[in-house]
């Protein structure tokens, strides 16, 4: 009897950002609200790139919501933010102040570990007020439906639960997106991967190194000819006594040309603009990565069904247009609006209302404008078509192209700094590389620094990470081990490497009927569940249980 | 005409319609319509309930001149907790004797009157005592032929038994864990109240006498053993019995003959502390049943404390809390696994809960270091065993297959995935290297029982989990360790690096497992094992290791 479920008016599910902001607002509202969070604790699971912002225009930010935000979850307010163009040893420095600036009314890096824990008791707190509460170490593996109608959450720890309302905020590989029908792990174009390294910093390192001032940061962006041609770029962003120092490239960049994600993370990492940065002693904290929607291609314009709300990675929105990079934000905005809808319409006496009102407060709130412009929708495009790209690449790369750099010189700063423009520029490699590397090559200046970092290797960044095996309970499987299906995934999966037996996936060949097999095998025990292979190989593939695998202590 | 007709609706309709109807004889109506209808149960309470409700919102009764006859016992309940004044209530009482004379109203009304009198009582003796089936006429009462069902009454309690399970002759560790935890216990119990208690171990079997030092270094101040050749497998008749009558015997309810024990002199233990285990769990709820008390099972935590307790079947006394003193806390996760509860077991009027019991969940306390200085005394329990005990039999038994155990042997030799060019090769050249030593286990990494490497049928019994060394495999430490074709990751590190000595066989000089091996040596294990084997068999490996190594 179904009946006998237990019921909340509404379950949150994933306590990252969007499902804190959903859960404050639902309990601000006086509504019934049960958090779930698969994690030991909640930021063990998570990692971002590491800057929050809040944005002038948007309707809700995240210390709106929880007073004392900044003091207690957030690192360095970043007040500064660079982009480098790289070509060998010379560096053209462009200084992002307008970007930056635009529309922001505070940015700040954060480790996740330390900011979700934070949101959570926070959280907590404020829904046990209304009968629920926030438990962790549940993992929700999919949807309750009756009649074929979304009615609740279905959990491997404990029985189903139905809900009025369930706010998906599981993030970017959202198990309950993918069984609503309103998300895949299809295409490798919709994706980024991002690979990040949490590098420890002496005392007053920081301050002493980027010429800061306590409790002040700074933001930096890498892009041009260190990352092997793959389209996207580097980021190091300075924690109170840590770098976040990590690189983002388009998925398919990664599949198709078969690159390592960690050793394009130590191009960066090795490369002589950051050694007076990170110094002679490298302790690397943690290596961790995710994978990113790309929201102008994935930001579902109707994210909902029945009574399923996504927000944030969950939903797509995940803004990467450029140097712009912003996720927490928006999944904060959309938490808060989804909320919002779901109390609109309790009390016009209609919970089923709740996904159509949260789907326009998304368009009227200007947060679908933010994730999917339209002017990248009409031009953005019309770059990304074969011909029309390669021309340009090779436009801007041609004597007469490279006479246009030099001539543009310093005002190229400015266009840089054009959100409108910015958010216009097609996924292709002349914005990620060709165009910056130009920059660099006619108006850089060559770096002197020597970088003695030696970046640890692979065994031992899985040996750095905390695992809760489940022994006997592989979370992902393998539908085909053929290498043809599946063997992107040795290269593409950030603890994965050819020749590396120690990894997630490897590549084997294997005698069978006479003949010799190309194959790949799988050992779930290194996976830091960012996704990779959902996209890249053909798995099934789901979260490990509650409080299993990985757990993240920077995040 | 009723506005609402329960017999269009569903019930769940109803629940929220109904509450909006406040007339009585509206609701009546619906209550004929459904009952001429579908006549469904649940809606002809959810109506019934609805014109209890509204009815007894009807005006307060005056209990002054209210007709008692027509209040059911639970008004009647309801209304004289609301009444102070002793003359009312034995005016109540008077008109209830002289009316309907029911046993239960009466009994309602005098406890009022008690409450508001406070106990007639002047020597604070407490409430008296009724039996059960005086008290409970309307029940029946199926333990009420048990021998003991009133068990002891304000008995004598001393020490903590430990019921040590064996299984092969040999102590189970959750005995150890269960023993060190106990003296811990005792010592801090000694201590706060100033007592000298001791901790009883308590062991069955058919060849115990020898496991009685063994227990006494891991804690005990007294062992308990009875021994018998047909106690060879628990069986839950005759170890209950046995240890039922160890903890009756020299108290009050000492069987015949047992009245005297020069090592016992009071009624029951104090507490009592049985294994999570299987068997474990059929004997403790066993014996505390026997003994008439309750049992805390599967706990994690266990302390010893006074607790301030309200509960009036437990005090006596409505409204007020007594300290009850040295109860044993038994804290235990609930069934979703989130909570604890601790479980407390305390003696109430005129029925003890004696001994305090908990089963504890194998592996919650530490298996304590062994004192062998230790002493202690040992007894030997002694009563016949009568022969129906054992009228069930075990005629079959199988042992579960265990699993592979690596650890105990003076050799070790695992290979990893070094052997991928020709795997059922690789295998067979470590069987063969294992076969050359007297004593060798045969291991493998992670990295290859997560491998898709097909193996020949006579070697794929050798590739499996239960061969696995590492962080979620077993942990060798042997005199020797072989390790071929495996590059050394920390999750394989921790489960051998305690090894004495340790040999590597590598094609690559940069593998991690260069950096904690005495000896390395940089060669492919398809030539090198062979070579191996060939030293071992001759009697010379030190020599050929030393040679081969460049370490």
């Amino acid at each position: 009897m179904t009946d006998d479920y237990e019921h909340y008016e509404a379950v949150v599910v994933g306590a990252g950002p969007g499902g804190a902001a959903a859960a404050a607002t639902l309990a601000r509202n006086d509504i019934e609200t049960l958090v779930l969070e698969r994690g030991t604790d909640a930021g063990s699971k998570n990692v971002s790139g590491g800057l929050v912002y809040a944005e002038e225009s948007s309707p809700y930010t995240i210390d709106d919501l929880f007073p004392d935000f900044r003091e207690e979850a957030t690192d360095r307010a970043v007040s500064e933010h660079y982009i480098h163009n790289v070509a060998g040893r010379s560096v053209k420095t462009f200084d992002l102040h307008d970007l930056h600036h635009h529309d922001t009314e505070w940015a700040d890096a954060v480790l996740r570990r330390k900011m979700d824990s934070w949101l959570a008791r926070r959280v907590h707190e404020m829904t046990r007020e209304t009968g629920g509460g926030l438990l962790t170490e549940v993992r929700v593996n999919g949807l309750l439906r009756e009649g074929g109608e979304i009615v609740g959450v279905t959990c491997d720890e404990v029985d189903p639960i139905r809900a009025d309302v369930i706010i998906g905020a599981d993030g970017v590989n959202s198990e309950l997106a993918r069984d609503a029908g309103l998300m895949d792990w299809e295409e490798p174009e919709e994706w980024f991967q991002g690979v990040k390294a949490v590098v420890d910093m002496p005392e007053g390192a920081i301050e002493e190194r980027f010429g800061v001032d306590e409790g002040e940061g700074v933001a930096h962006l890498f892009s041009g000819d260190l990352f092997e041609g793959a389209r996207g770029g580097g980021f190091l962003y300075t924690n109170d006594q840590s770098l976040s120092v990590g690189t983002v490239f388009h998925l398919d960049s990664i599949a198709e040309e078969r690159h390592e994600p960690q050793e394009l993370l130590d191009n960066l990492l090795t490369h002589p603009l950051l050694a007076d940065w990170v110094g002679d002693e490298y302790t690397e904290l943690e290596y961790s990565a995710k994978l990113v929607p790309d929201s102008k291609k994935v930001a579902h314009p109707s994210p909902h069904r029945d009574r399923l709300l996504l927000v944030g990675d969950a939903a797509g929105q995940m803004q990467a247009q450029g140097p712009i990079i912003k996720g927490m934000n928006h999944a904060v905005t959309a938490g808060a609006l989804a909320a919002e809808a779901f109390v609109d319409a309790k009390s016009r006496g209609d919970t089923d209302k709740a996904g159509q009102h949260y789907e326009s407060k998304l368009e009227t709130e200007g947060v679908m404008d933010k994730l999917r412009p339209t002017r990248y929708a009409t031009l953005g495009k019309l770059g990304e078509l074969g011909p029309v790209d390669s021309l340009s690449d090779a436009l801007v790369d041609s004597p007469v192209g490279r006479l246009g750099v030099g001539l543009l010189g310093d005002s190229l700063e400015r266009l840089y700094n054009s959100p409108f423009l910015v958010g216009m520029l097609p996924d292709t490699k002349l914005g990620y590389v060709t165009l910056p590397t130009v920059i660099a090559e006619e108006l850089g200046e060559p770096v002197a620094g020597e970088n003695t970092v030696e970046p640890p290797e692979l065994d031992d960044r899985i040996g750095d990470l905390t695992y809760d095996i489940d022994e006997g309970n592989p979370h992902i499987e393998l539908r085909d081990n053929s290498f043809t299906a599946s063997g992107t995934a040795v290269t593409a999966c950030p603890v994965s490497a050819k020749d590396f037996g120690g990894g997630c996936y490897r590549d084997e060949y294997v005698t069978a009927n006479g003949g010799e097999e190309h194959v790949v095998s799988l050992d779930t025990q290194p996976c830091v569940e960012c996704g990779t292979c959902a996209v890249v190989a053909d798995t099934d593939w789901t979260h490990p249980r509650g409080g299993k695998g990985v757990e993240y202590k920077q995040g | 005409m009723v506005e609402i007709d329960p017999t269009e609706l569903e019930i769940a309709e109803l629940g929220p319609k109904i509450t909006d109807v406040d007339d009585a004889d509206e609701l009546r109506e619906m209550l004929a319509r459904e009952e001429d209808g579908e006549d469904r149960a649940p809606v002809t309470t959810l109506i019934e309930d609805r014109i209890e409700t509204v009815e007894g919102d009807d005006g307060e009764a005056d209990p002054e001149s209210v007709d008692l006859s027509e209040l059911t016992v639970a008004d009647i309940a309801n209304m004289v907790r609301d009444i102070d004044d002793i003359d009312v209530l034995e005016d109540l009482l008077e008109r209830e004797k002289a009316g309907e004379d029911r046993k239960t109203a009466k009994s309602q009304i005098e406890s009022r009157m008690e409450s508001v009198e406070g106990s007639d009582d002047e020597d604070g003796d407490g409430p008296e005592y009724v039996p059960p089936e005086e008290k409970h006429p309307d029940l029946d009462h199926p333990t009420a032929d048990k021998q003991w069902v009133e068990g002891t009454q304000d008995g004598d309690y001393r020490d903590m038994w430990v019921y040590c399970e064996t299984q092969h002759g040999e102590l189970i560790d959750v005995s150890r864990e269960m023993l060190g935890k106990g003296r811990e216990l005792m010592d801090d119990y000694n201590d706060q109240y100033d007592e000298s208690e001791d901790l009883v171990a308590v062991l069955i079997g058919d060849d115990v006498a020898d496991l009685a030092e063994e227990v006494i270094a891991f804690g005990a101040d007294k062992v308990l053993y009875h021994e018998d050749d047909r106690l060879d497998r628990f069986r839950h008749n005759p170890y209950t019995e046995i240890m039922t009558h160890m903890a009756r015997a020299g108290g009050q309810l000492a069987p015949e003959g047992y009245e005297d024990v020069d090592w016992k002199a009071y009624d029951e233990p104090r507490y009592t502390v049985f294994p999570a285990t299987n068997n474990g769990r059929d004997l403790s709820a066993l014996v505390q049943g026997e003994l008439d008390s309750g049992l805390a099972s599967d706990c994690s935590g266990l302390y010893i404390e006074n607790a301030m307790i309200s509960n009036p079947a437990k005090t006596g006394v409505p409204g007020d809390s007594k300290e009850f003193e040295r109860i044993l806390h038994m804290k235990r996760p609930d069934f979703s696994g989130f909570e604890y509860s601790t479980i407390l077991c305390i003696d109430k009027p005129f029925r003890d809960f004696h001994p305090q019991g908990a089963s504890v969940i194998p592996g919650s306390f530490e298996v304590p270091e062994p004192d062998d200085e230790r002493e202690g005394e040992v007894v030997e329990h002694d009563m016949d065993l009568d022969d129906e005990w054992f009228a069930v039999d075990v005629v079959d038994y199988d042992t579960l297959d265990s699993g592979v155990d690596l650890t105990g042997h003076d050799v070790v030799v695992a290979m990893g995935r070094g052997i991928g060019r020709s795997p059922t090769e690789g295998i067979e050249l470590g069987l063969e290297l294992v076969e050359a030593f007297d004593d060798a286990a045969f291991g493998l990494s992670r990295g290859v029982i997560t491998s898709s490497y097909s193996f020949d049928g006579h070697v794929e019994q050798y590739i499996g989990e239960d061969r696995q060394i590492g962080e979620s495999g077993q942990v060798v430490e042997p005199d020797v360790y072989i390790a071929a074709g495996i590059s050394g990751a920390i999750q394989h590190k921790v489960g051998m690096d305690e090894s004495d000595t340790i040999i590597a066989v590598n094609t690559d000089p940069d593998a991690d497992i260069r950096d904690f091996s005495d000896y390395y040596i940089q060669g492919d294990l398809f030539e090198v094992l062979p070579r191996l084997t060939r030293a071992v068999e001759e009697g010379d490996l030190a020599a050929a290791v030393a040679g081969a190594s460049d370490d």
